[in-house]
């Protein structure tokens, strides 16, 4: 199988650890369920990763350098 | 997180003024740093200057309560009347035909399941990108081969027998044997073959003019090697970005999973127009990237590069946003609205009326357009803002 994670179009995904993300959450005042979604398939997540997880990329932004994305991994 | 906290050459004053703004991380360590390059500058100083620069900052942010959507939709529309509604003609890479302009666009935001011009940018590997010859061979494995690019198909009438011709030297150049045709053909259509050489020869079962042509037919659809889907590869020298020449392939017609794991395609940098297949192979993340690209490029094309960015990575973040692609209309974002009414005033009204009522649907009147159809005030901007007069007590 092609290792995803080489290609360029792809980001960074790591499962983020709970405390990081409560104090994310508490940042912008919302809900886990409120954060963008990720497939529990998606062929990019790292193989950790669980429902219920929340994955943090890190994407090359067209408008920062880099950008820090939370995502929800779901069914 | 990783915070870089990098360190400056500054007294401690002038690193706290800067702190003490509400710039993001990156632009403080960015005015951190011009300010060590002039050197022996003063926390005056440097207040100012951060200050022209917090102020700058704090102007060019979003409000709260800016329409952002309703401003992308505006950002986009106005340009994309000016678009093409030609379908398509020979775009400026490698005479591949392309569709451009609002059908294009059309086709990303309704994110169909296959788009009306399938391409692949295969890049090659180190050893395959700089040799036509290694590059050929990974374009025999991607294109489709049929039989009539093998040799000649004549039908013996008399005898009731197709008679292949094939002609050696294609079939050296795209390393398949006669042998190999004559399974495929066995394998594929049922039949018995007599191969001799370079002549394959075989007949219905039952002698009968109809399932001789039949076969004729069938042999013509016959994939002998490379991938069904990719009819034609063009072959293009491209210079890269460090100055070095390279090969790179330009498919028409796309399977971005079967090319992927071909020997010598280079699968860090090979991409396809198709978002649902870059999404299946490469996931969520990939998939958005590519609607910002695909649909930057389509407004490019047509001389509207001056839309920003900013419009297009917001609809391809609400296009991504539940973790698969969604397309923007009734069948996808506006159709899962929660308002009643909003649904009702974007297509097929009398479905939506109808539904609610008989589900006994109840709207909140918390959006943009079920307010405007009640006359309320809406919640954006001022509409959202509730003043009372009070007093400080001094």
């Amino acid at each position: 199988m092609v290792d995803v994670s080489k290609h360029e179009l792809v980001p960074e995904h790591t499962v983020v650890d709970e405390d990081v993300i409560d104090a994310v959450l508490e940042e912008y005042d919302i809900d886990r369920t409120d954060l963008p979604k990720i497939k529990y398939n998606d062929p990019a997540l790292p193989e950790d990763a669980e429902v219920g997880d929340v994955i943090e990329i890190v994407r090359n932004s067209r408008t920062a350098d880099r950008a820090i994305i939370y995502r929800l991994v779901v069914d | 997180m990783t915070e870089v906290t990098a360190t400056f050459d500054l007294p401690d004053d002038v690193v706290a003024v800067v702190e003490g703004t509400q710039l993001p991380r990156r632009l403080k360590n960015r005015v951190l740093r011009t300010l060590e390059e002039r050197e022996d500058v003063t926390a005056v100083q440097a207040e100012e200057v951060a200050g022209v620069v917090e102020s700058r900052y704090v102007d060019t942010r979003v409000d709260p309560l800016e329409p952002v959507g309703t401003v992308s939709a505006q950002s986009i529309g106005e340009p994309g009347t000016q678009l093409t509604m030609n379908t398509f003609h020979y775009a400026g890479v490698a005479e591949i035909d392309v569709t451009q302009g609002l059908p294009r666009l059309i086709e990303l935001v309704d994110a169909r399941k296959t788009p009306d011009t399938p391409t692949m940018e295969v890049h090659l590997q180190e050893e395959y990108a700089t040799e036509r010859e290694k590059a050929h061979e990974v374009v025999w494995k991607i294109e489709a081969t049929k039989i009539l690019a093998l040799g000649d198909v004549s039908t013996n009438v008399a005898d009731m027998r197709v008679v292949i011709s094939l002609n050696q030297e294609t079939l050296d150049e795209r390393m398949i044997s006669p042998e190999t045709v004559a399974e495929t053909i066995e394998d594929h259509l049922g039949v018995s073959t007599v191969q001799q050489g370079t002549t394959v020869e075989f007949g219905p079962e039952e002698p009968s003019y109809r399932d001789l042509l039949q076969l004729v037919e069938e042999l013509r659809d016959i994939t002998f090697k490379g991938i069904e889907e990719v009819s034609r590869v063009v072959i293009r020298r491209e210079e890269r970005d460090d100055g070095e020449e390279e090969f790179v392939l330009y498919t028409e017609g796309s399977a971005f999973g079967d090319v992927l794991s071909i020997e010598g395609v280079d699968a860090s940098r090979t991409t396809c127009n198709n978002i649902h297949e870059i999404y299946r192979n490469l996931g969520v993340e990939a998939a958005r990237e590519t609607i910002i690209e695909e649909t930057n490029n389509t407004l490019a094309e047509q001389g509207l590069d001056d839309v920003n960015v900013r419009h297009l990575m917001l609809v391809a973040d609400i296009m991504t946003n539940r973790g698969e692609i969604e397309s923007i209309g009734r069948h996808g974002i506006s159709g899962s609205k929660k308002s009643v009414l909003a649904r009702a005033a974007f297509e097929v009204t009398v479905n939506h009326l109808l539904n609610a009522a008989i589900h006994g649907e109840v709207d909140p009147l918390s959006g943009v357009t079920e307010n405007v159809i009640v006359g309320k005030p809406i919640k954006l901007g001022t509409g959202d803002v509730d003043l009372r007069m009070g007093s400080t007590g001094r």
